[in-house]
């Protein structure tokens, strides 16, 4: 559906794409990582056309990118951006409009899009009332107004209360149920662990890892990690060493990689002589590969 | 449902899209509108009785006289360069330019639906304001065609002035109020809108002149309150003319400006 080869841009003397490349499959989630600054947003704008590329070629649904394929991408911003003093009614219209539909057209697409992201009750309400949750999902129904193929979501959910955000997962497997493709980008790891089918980690405008979870999950050579708290972390990882164990710090905590999966008392035995406060093992996350990729 | 850029009526589309969704957020904010159909309505009898006391004039020529300054001054210099500033403004800060850029949308259509939003305004300032002057017993002498002409083409300068602040100068809906009143008031007194042009010394009848305000009320004024034909006004005309395509051409190339520094995410 989408395809981007060897993507380049430049700024100035700054080099913000360099030859990205990333293909995503129809229907298909994918996620699109990175720190701020790393070159999601230039991605986007590229994408969309609001921006030129210096090198590279990006085709959507086989339609080398211009302002015709406006009208198969819909993208819902990070900022929602919708007119305040109008409906959420009046928002769809308004936009559906512009994309060419007639009067009776534009009036069935509001309401489908409307129950897509369950504001049908809210239909009629200035969006100024809207809670942000609400806001947010009219935000994702403008972009699905005009039946894009595919949709780009920049950060979903962020700054949304933790129900609100389960809804919106919900809502974004909804559409890929219907067969939606969807490129999504976020901060949130576990946002992308639970949505997306693939992942990309962009640093410094290139794709630096790209795969499901499971493919990704083979850039740490480890089965479990174990996070250990301990007052002695000179010796705990002194101990590790000996024991072929790679320690890592996340979050302040220190961690290492078993590449094996060890049970409770074998660990203990590992580090006997040790002050341990507080043990735990868990699977290799996102988070771990994540911060391994843009660490090295 | 995908559509071909060129489908069939893309512009209309478009251009009503963007003119009905301007109405709509006008409606919902009655105040602006009530607020635009008075202020003109008191301009029009203050400078009216003003007329018929220190001119010696009946109170239906004084009407007559000062009905087509306040239409073209105090009524759609106001809504259509000030309305105009309001939107671009707000569509500034609310970031909905951005969406608009993301949309197929063409910058054409951006600007004729803004006008033909201000137009439809102006229509019933017109409306109402002769509405006014009518129950005075004042007349409309001339050709309405003509006099409806001149309107016409003072709208389309007054939203092309309205679309080149809003695009370069005004940042914030606090800037719209310093700037209407910067750029407006002196046109418009220079333009004869609130003292007669004939009380004006020979200096500032030279420099009035200059100012699109002060022909386009000259005109209007002499043709519906004093009958004159299109020979008899043609130099006012003309500059009205020059005047609108080089604010249309001047919107344009804002709104170009405008894409190169709003459009990103």
């Amino acid at each position: 559906m989408l395809k981007i080869d060897n993507l380049s841009k430049i700024y100035g003397q700054q080099r913000v794409l360099e030859n990205l490349t990333l293909h995503i499959a129809p229907g298909e989630i994918y996620g699109l990582l990175g720190p701020n600054g790393a070159g999601k947003t230039t991605t986007i704008n590229i994408i969309c056309h609001l921006l030129k590329a210096d090198h590279g070629k990006i085709t959507i649904a086989g339609q080398p990118i211009s302002a015709q394929t406006k009208y198969l991408i819909g993208i819902a911003p990070q900022e929602n951006l919708f007119y305040k003093s109008l409906s959420c009614r009046e928002n769809l219209l308004f936009f559906a409009r512009l994309y060419g539909f007639s009067q009776r057209q534009c009036q069935q697409q509001a309401q489908l899009c409307l129950e897509a992201v369950n504001l049908l009750p809210q239909a009629d309400r200035d969006v100024e009332t809207l809670s942000g949750g609400m806001k947010r999902r009219l935000n994702t129904a403008i972009a699905l107004v005009h039946q894009p193929k595919l949709l780009i979501l920049d950060e979903p959910t962020t700054g949304l209360d933790i129900e609100t955000r389960y809804e919106m997962w919900e809502l974004i497997k909804q559409l890929q149920g219907r067969g939606m493709t969807i490129l999504l980008t976020t901060h949130l790891l576990d946002e992308a662990e639970k949505l997306c089918d693939r992942i990309g980690i962009l640093k410094q405008g290139s794709i630096i890892a790209e795969g499901s979870l499971s493919e990704l999950q083979q850039v740490i050579p480890a089965q479990e990690i174990i996070t250990l708290k301990t007052m002695e972390p000179e010796r705990a990882i002194a101990i590790g060493e000996k024991f072929g164990l790679v320690h890592r710090y996340y979050g302040g905590d220190l961690a290492f990689w078993s590449r094996e999966t060890l049970e409770l008392p074998e660990i203990m035995n590992i580090f006997q002589g040790i002050k341990i406060e507080a043990i735990a093992r868990q699977n290799v996350r996102l988070e771990h590969i994540y911060l391994e990729l843009t660490n090295s | 449902m995908t559509k071909n850029k060129h489908f069939p009526g893309k512009n209309w589309a478009e251009i009503g899209a963007v003119t009905t969704r301007i109405l709509t957020e006008l409606w919902r904010r009655k105040r602006n509108l009530i607020f635009w159909a008075i202020f003109p309505a008191l301009v029009l009898i203050l400078n009216s009785v003003i007329l018929a006391e220190r001119a010696q004039l009946t109170t239906d020529r004084a009407f007559a006289l000062a009905a087509p300054g306040t239409l073209v001054g105090a009524a759609l210099f106001f809504s259509c360069t000030g309305g105009t500033l309001s939107t671009i403004v707000a569509e500034r800060e609310q970031q909905t330019l951005k969406r608009l850029f993301l949309s197929p949308m063409s910058g054409l259509s951006y600007f004729i639906g803004i006008f033909l939003a201000h137009f439809t305004i102006g229509v019933g300032q017109a409306l109402f304001i002769y509405a006014i002057a009518f129950f005075m017993k004042a007349e409309i002498a001339g050709s309405l065609l003509l006099g409806w002409l001149i309107i016409f083409l003072s709208m389309i300068a007054y939203v092309g002035v309205g679309f080149i602040l809003g695009a370069n100068l005004a940042k914030r809906t606090e800037d719209v109020n310093s700037l209407v009143a910067t750029f407006g008031v002196p046109l418009l007194i220079l333009g004869g809108v609130f003292i007669p042009s004939s009380v004006f010394p020979k200096n500032l009848l030279s420099l009035a002149k200059f100012n699109p305000v002060y022909h386009i009320n000259q005109a209007l004024t002499a043709v519906w309150a004093d009958n004159k034909t299109m020979a008899e006004i043609s130099d006012h005309l003309w500059f009205l003319v020059i005047f609108a395509v080089l604010m249309v051409i001047g919107a344009w190339l804002s709104y170009q400006q405008m894409l190169y520094t709003e459009r990103r995410l």
